[in-house]
């Protein structure tokens, strides 16, 4: 490919890509360690909300999958960073599994709303507090926009339609923290050394993975797993790089074609 | 020349119609508040040359029940002279043979007693206020994205409303929610709908130029109503917001502080003064 460099970096979704709840996907864990014997960096970025890091990486392990928790960089992640940064203290609308990690963060008086997956405060009651917040000036954060996920009984609403709903009520937009922002694949990849045009991307979310992916300048490789549904390759311009079965096509890919 | 601008195109107007929240109650416990001065506004018009019908997005309650509540605050209104989206909503699933899953607030499932309801076709969001949770939504949802041609029907768009205890999510704002989780754009029935207010018009027997609406919803009441041709006047209660007489889109004929005045004005322009 004329002026693409070596590739240097692998970003791997989780959720739908390498596990789907508590499955790993068949051939994961293997294809996994061959990518590892490859020179390239590995990174897991994830929009899960529901779950700190420290979660996600047993999960994975218990997988068998071979990974490290500084390897794993998600939107709670960006979140937080960004609350440190703007010295905002936020109204937390996560489920309390996330809230370790965003331990030492101050949340009296709340002038901030941070919106992530939780159901239990999405009622008419929490949604109407944090309305009334937003409209009254309060910046309203969103952990990341996705329309749904795959859960075991079926699909299920993501944040992204809530989100989009207190933007029309409010007349504000949220800042987005999680894929598909550019911001969230740079900050990915930093200190790995490399630029994003030495980076791809591999994910079941045609929109959140490898469109946003693409538009920061990495290679995409969506898979037919996870909340993946036919036609999805369509839904973005340019379409994704590649299209393949799953992971391990993924990673087969990569190995013959991108080092 | 007949005047065309307020307060001189009163002159010439043959019908009023007018939203019922925020315009003549603030809606809140039990039974609610009227709003200063609503009650006589409304008499004062009743008694005048001009045809009065309300026009209003209220799904809480069937037509029936809201009404009766309208007339235990004091105001002189009937059944037939009050426009809400449901009754239009169910002409609407007769003509297209829809089969709708309801997310509705309890108080309006009796409007829909009539209609078949197994095997849903489409989605009906109206105000559901507390059945606004995620579970709801989620089946809601589940409906849609299981259709092969989803239909998402949103009697109203509003963004919020006030009530006696501060604003409330409306159900736009779940309409909005629901586009964005199907990648669908929702048909509304009720206001700013053209079709719903031309309904309200026909009824009167009246061209949208004989007509003026007064509402709360700049958008809504006010924007819907100068898209079909009538004038809209804006009040400065229910869920009105200084923002609004700077909005980019959207400028009211007048801006006014309530009813009571609206009339007055109305009114006086006509020599009729009380």
């Amino acid at each position: 490919m004329a002026g693409r460099r070596a590739l240097k970096a692998v970003l791997i979704d989780l959720s739908g890509t390498l596990h789907i709840e508590d499955t790993a996907v068949p051939g994961a864990q293997d294809a996994l360690n061959r990518l590892r014997q490859a020179s390239v960096a590995v990174r897991f970025v994830t929009n899960t909300t529901k779950e700190n890091k420290r979660n996600l990486l047993e999960r994975l392990q218990k997988l068998n999958f071979e990974l490290q928790e500084k390897e794993i960089f998600t939107s709670l992640s960006a979140a937080r960073s960004l609350l440190e940064q703007k010295q905002h203290r936020p109204l937390l609308l996560v489920e309390d599994s996330a809230l370790e990690d965003f331990t030492g963060i101050d949340t009296s008086e709340p002038n901030a709303v941070v919106i992530g997956l939780a159901p239990d405060h999405f009622n008419y009651q929490t949604l109407n507090k944090a309305f009334r917040m937003v409209l009254d000036g309060a910046p309203l954060i969103a952990i990341h926009k996705a329309r749904y996920y795959k859960r075991k009984d079926g699909l299920a609403l993501g944040p992204g339609p809530f989100v989009t709903g207190l933007e029309y009520a409010t007349d504000c937009k949220a800042t987005v923290v999680g894929k598909p922002e550019e911001s969230f694949f740079t900050q990915a990849l930093s200190g790995l050394g490399c630029s994003p045009s030495e980076a791809v991307m591999i994910g079941d979310d045609a929109r959140d993975d490898v469109g946003g992916a693409q538009n920061a300048g990495m290679l995409g490789i969506l898979v037919r797993t996870g909340k993946y549904r036919d036609g999805d390759e369509k839904k973005i311009d340019p379409p994704p790089y590649l299209t393949c079965n799953s992971f391990p096509d993924a990673v087969e890919h990569i190995l013959q074609n991108l080092l | 020349m007949a005047d065309s601008s307020w307060p001189g195109c009163a002159k010439s107007l043959k019908g009023v119609i007018l939203d019922l929240c925020g315009v003549l109650y603030d809606s809140g416990e039990g039974d609610g508040v009227a709003i200063p001065g609503s009650i006589e506004a409304v008499k004062r018009l009743k008694e005048s040359d001009l045809q009065l019908r309300f026009c209003t997005n209220e799904t809480q309650a069937t037509r029936e029940k809201f009404v009766a509540k309208l007339q235990r605050l004091g105001f002189d209104i009937s059944v037939c002279e009050v426009f809400p989206p449901a009754p239009a909503a169910i002409s609407v699933l007769k003509e297209r043979g829809l089969r709708p899953h309801l997310l509705v607030h309890d108080g309006l499932l009796q409007e829909f007693e009539a209609v078949e309801k197994t095997n849903p076709n489409c989605v009906i969001i109206a105000d559901a206020a507390e059945n606004f949770s995620y579970q709801n939504l989620n089946e809601a949802f589940r409906v849609l994205i299981g259709l092969e041609k989803p239909i998402l029907f949103s009697l109203g768009q509003g963004r919020y409303y006030k009530e006696t205890d501060g604003l409330k999510l409306d159900v736009g704002v779940y309409m909005k929610a629901l586009e964005y989780a199907c990648d669908l754009k929702a048909e509304v029935i009720g206001k700013p709908s053209p079709t719903f207010f031309q309904s309200v018009l026909s009824d009167m027997g009246l061209k949208p130029h004989e007509a003026l609406m007064i509402g709360d919803d700049l958008v809504n009441d006010v924007g819907g109503a100068q898209c079909c041709g009538m004038k809209g006047v804006q009040v400065r209660t229910g869920k009105y917001r200084p923002s609004d007489e700077r909005h980019p889109t959207v400028i009211a004929d007048a801006t006014v502080d309530n009813l009571a005045h609206a009339v007055e004005v109305i009114l006086s322009q006509r020599g009729l003064e009380a």
